[in-house]
């Protein structure tokens, strides 16, 4: 079988980005841009002004030496590096896409490795077109429209309903999915999306510290535990009582407790789910994610929950795992925080997925007669997801320092070295602290630093923290101007969450600590990356959905579908808000 | 010949110039089909008819691994041979149950399965066989249980060249 189609898209798609480029590069459409890019082209006008503010004065000084004017250049601004950014992507992928395109058109494909890879490109270059318009088009669009629109509406729709990047291309996956139709030249790249995600989450693993990965890791257990383990068993229950029938109980309940699609996907061969039981399952389940997937980033919006909150929240409540990435990205866009906690829920709810394949294998061979037994060790390894292994050892390379200096902290690391000049604490500052320490000084200030430092269970190394640290700490702060060692910094970094301190030395403290953590180029890197790998494999897998699968939710698998995934939403937001904190 | 849809009740007689060659019976195993391959092999005559079995499996089946992207590949490759494998014993049950009836009455019989659209994966069949006449079942009330594939009658009934009979309710 050839997979490769003869067709012009990809050669047409590729020229079309290495348009949009050289568009970018020569300030061809800088008035668009300029509308799309508000808040960065403000920040170019700064530049700008200061820039000429500066040129003016040394060229009235070179003129007043008789000197020549001085050549200098204007320091790039945040809109100049927006457009070259768009440039360089669109010129890379762009090249990649025009040569391929031009392979596709002139060779004549024969049945082969090389056949099939070459007929995945086209599809890929049609999602990443697609994530290109969605991220520097779509997304700035709407955002200035909810600007423009909030005094007469009184709110923000863009923001309330979160048209960021991450849903409209989702949204637009599914709109091409159901009434354009995926053209065939494209469908063989469009599966890929399933990898460009799993890349992403591998390559989440690098911005984990051991701690943060505990802490989550600890919470998502139980979390999912209760939860994942709660709800198969009431599906098992009320499927009983309603007569569901065995194999339909077993599929439903793997769909609604675990992993929804994926984890119907893995137990309906293992519990001989027929084949409307499937359709009602993963028909129910794609509904259920979809409506959650909008729901829930506005309801951790109205609720004002921080990043640990809302991951938890919808990585326990949401019933579909594609649905809780594109949740959590779409709550947080510009950030990874969210992600990163929905993302250990995804992965430990996938972690339980043998084992609950094995409970309800064992459950199915116990209820049906004639059924046969499993063997269990082969859908065990069978089972197991191959990529939390990458996950894990990028988590372990990043945690070795491979790619940031060590003792890096979300892909930051500490250097009094590096910070710079301008960022220094100034003399009104070092005054404000100076004042503070001399009444911390005092038996009341150091009896209320004492009481904080035990309350907080603050260490300095291995042994507790007493005020003549923090003392010390003030004092070498106002001599140095800013943090020189990582035990100063964390020591202050506690000082400052004590009640009553004054406002002006909270805030030197808390911009000495942001000057002295620098990020790691290589995780800034990563984190650009991952947000355009799951912008990608979002919008991919909105291709995967279709009206005619979403059609089949109804019978009595939409019923129990609904008692419990309403009660795993509701009940997993109340112990979220009760429970649990945030902490990074 | 633009298309004649009827209903009504069955007859059989000898054979006359309505006497269909081609029948195309549209059959896919629901309670309507049920009605439908009735009515076909009452219309149908011996030795002048040829059954058509058209079983359409819906493409509906196509999209749903859904957005799984969890599992390793080899966990989706089992899940899709093992629904392809249900579909298939599926269809062949129907197939044989109709072909055993055609038997029984002595009608000449032919069978053809396809993945598709229902409405558009008929017209093709029909232009394909050269059906002289249609015969699908009875739409499901709503609220009724099963898959919703349903056949869009519109787009059928617009393409067909030769006339469609919608079975009567059993």
């Amino acid at each position: 079988m050839i997979y490769t189609k003869k067709s012009p898209a990809l050669l047409v798609i590729g020229v079309m980005m290495l348009l949009w480029g050289w568009l970018n590069a020569s300030g061809g459409i800088d008035g668009m841009q300029k509308w799309l890019q508000k808040s960065a082209y403000s920040d170019h006008m700064k530049v700008k002004e200061k820039f000429d503010a500066e040129l003016r004065v040394a060229t009235e000084i070179a003129t007043a030496e008789s000197k020549p004017a001085p050549d200098m250049k204007m320091p790039k601004s945040k809109f100049d590096g927006a457009k070259a950014q768009q440039a360089r992507l669109a010129y890379i992928f762009g090249g990649i896409a025009a040569v391929l395109g031009l392979l596709i058109m002139v060779w004549t494909p024969k049945e082969g490795q090389l056949d099939y890879y070459l007929s995945i490109f086209p599809g890929m270059a049609y999602i990443l077109l697609i994530a290109f318009i969605v991220r520097w088009g779509l997304d700035p669009t709407f955002a200035n429209w909810g600007k423009d629109a909030q005094p007469a509406l009184g709110w923000n729709f863009a923001t309330i309903f979160n048209l960021n990047y991450v849903v409209l291309g989702i949204v637009i996956g599914i709109v091409i999915v159901n009434v354009f139709k995926i053209p065939d030249w494209a469908a063989n790249g469009v599966r890929t999306a399933r990898f460009f995600l799993k890349t992403g989450v591998i390559l989440l693993g690098t911005l984990y510290s051991a701690t943060e990965l505990a802490q989550l890791g600890g919470l998502s257990v139980v979390m999912i535990g209760i939860f994942v383990l709660g709800s198969v068993g009431v599906v098992l229950f009320m499927g009983k009582r309603m007569g569901a029938g065995n194999s339909m109980t077993a599929v439903l309940s793997a769909g609604m407790g675990v992993c929804g699609v994926s984890a119907t996907v893995a137990a309906a061969p293992v519990v001989n789910a027929k084949a409307a039981e499937i359709a009602y399952t993963i028909g129910t389940i794609l509904v259920w994610g979809v409506g959650c997937m909008f729901l829930f980033p506005t309801v951790g919006h109205l609720l004002g929950m921080g990043p640990v909150q809302f991951g938890a929240w919808a990585g326990t409540g949401i019933l579909n795992s594609a649905q809780v990435a594109g949740a959590a990205l779409a709550f947080d866009p510009h950030g990874i925080e969210t992600l990163k906690v929905a993302e250990i829920f995804n992965i430990t709810r996938v972690l339980f997925l043998p084992i609950i394949v094995l409970w309800l294998a064992a459950w199915y061979v116990k209820h049906e007669v004639g059924a046969e037994k499993v063997d269990l060790g082969r859908v065990l390894l069978a089972k197991f997801p191959l990529f939390v292994l990458g996950f894990i050892l990028l988590f372990i390379l990043s945690t070795l320092g491979a790619f940031t200096p060590s003792g890096h902290y979300q892909g930051k690391f500490f250097s009094a070295d590096k910070v710079k000049e301008d960022a220094l604490l100034k003399g009104k500052e070092t005054r404000a602290i100076e004042g503070e320490l001399t009444r911390l000084k005092d038996a009341a200030g150091a009896k209320a630093l004492q009481d904080h430092f035990t309350a907080k269970a603050i260490n300095v190394g291995q042994r507790h923290a007493t005020p003549e640290d923090a003392h010390k700490a003030l004092a070498d702060l106002v001599v140095n101007k800013k943090m020189t060692s990582r035990e100063q910094d964390e020591l202050l970094k506690a000082v400052s969450k004590m009640g009553g301190l004054d406002a002006l030395t909270k805030s030197a403290i808390e911009k000495a600590d942001k000057a002295a953590w620098h990020s790691s180029k290589a995780i800034a890197a990563f984190r650009d990356w991952l947000a355009w790998l799951f912008s990608f494999g979002l919008i991919g897998l909105g291709m995967q959905i279709t009206m005619a699968a979403l059609k089949q939710a109804g019978g009595k698998p939409l019923i129990i579908g609904g008692v419990v995934g309403t009660a795993k939403a509701v009940g997993s937001l109340i112990v979220v808000l009760l429970f649990v904190k945030e902490f990074i | 010949m633009s298309p004649t849809v009827t209903a009504g009740t069955v007859s059989t007689g000898p054979v006359t110039m309505t006497t269909p060659l081609k029948l195309l019976l549209c059959h896919h195993g629901t309670v309507g089909a049920q009605a439908a391959a009735t009515y076909a092999l009452d219309v149908a005559v011996p030795g002048t008819t040829t059954l058509v079995h058209c079983l359409v499996v819906p493409a509906l089946w196509t999209g749903m691994q859904g957005d799984d992207w969890l599992n390793n590949a080899s966990t989706r490759d089992a899940f899709g041979r093992y629904v392809e494998d249900m579909l298939e014993n599926d269809a062949k049950r129907e197939l044989a149950a109709v072909e055993a009836r055609c038997r029984e009455r002595r009608l000449d019989y032919e069978a053809v399965m396809r993945l598709g659209e229902p409405a558009e994966t008929v017209l093709a069949v029909a232009a394909e066989v050269g059906a002289d006449i249609v015969v699908i079942g009875p739409p499901r009330r709503k609220g009724e249980e099963g898959l919703r594939s349903r056949m869009d009658l519109e787009k059928l009934v617009r393409g067909l060249r030769c006339p469609l009979t919608v079975a009567p309710r059993q």
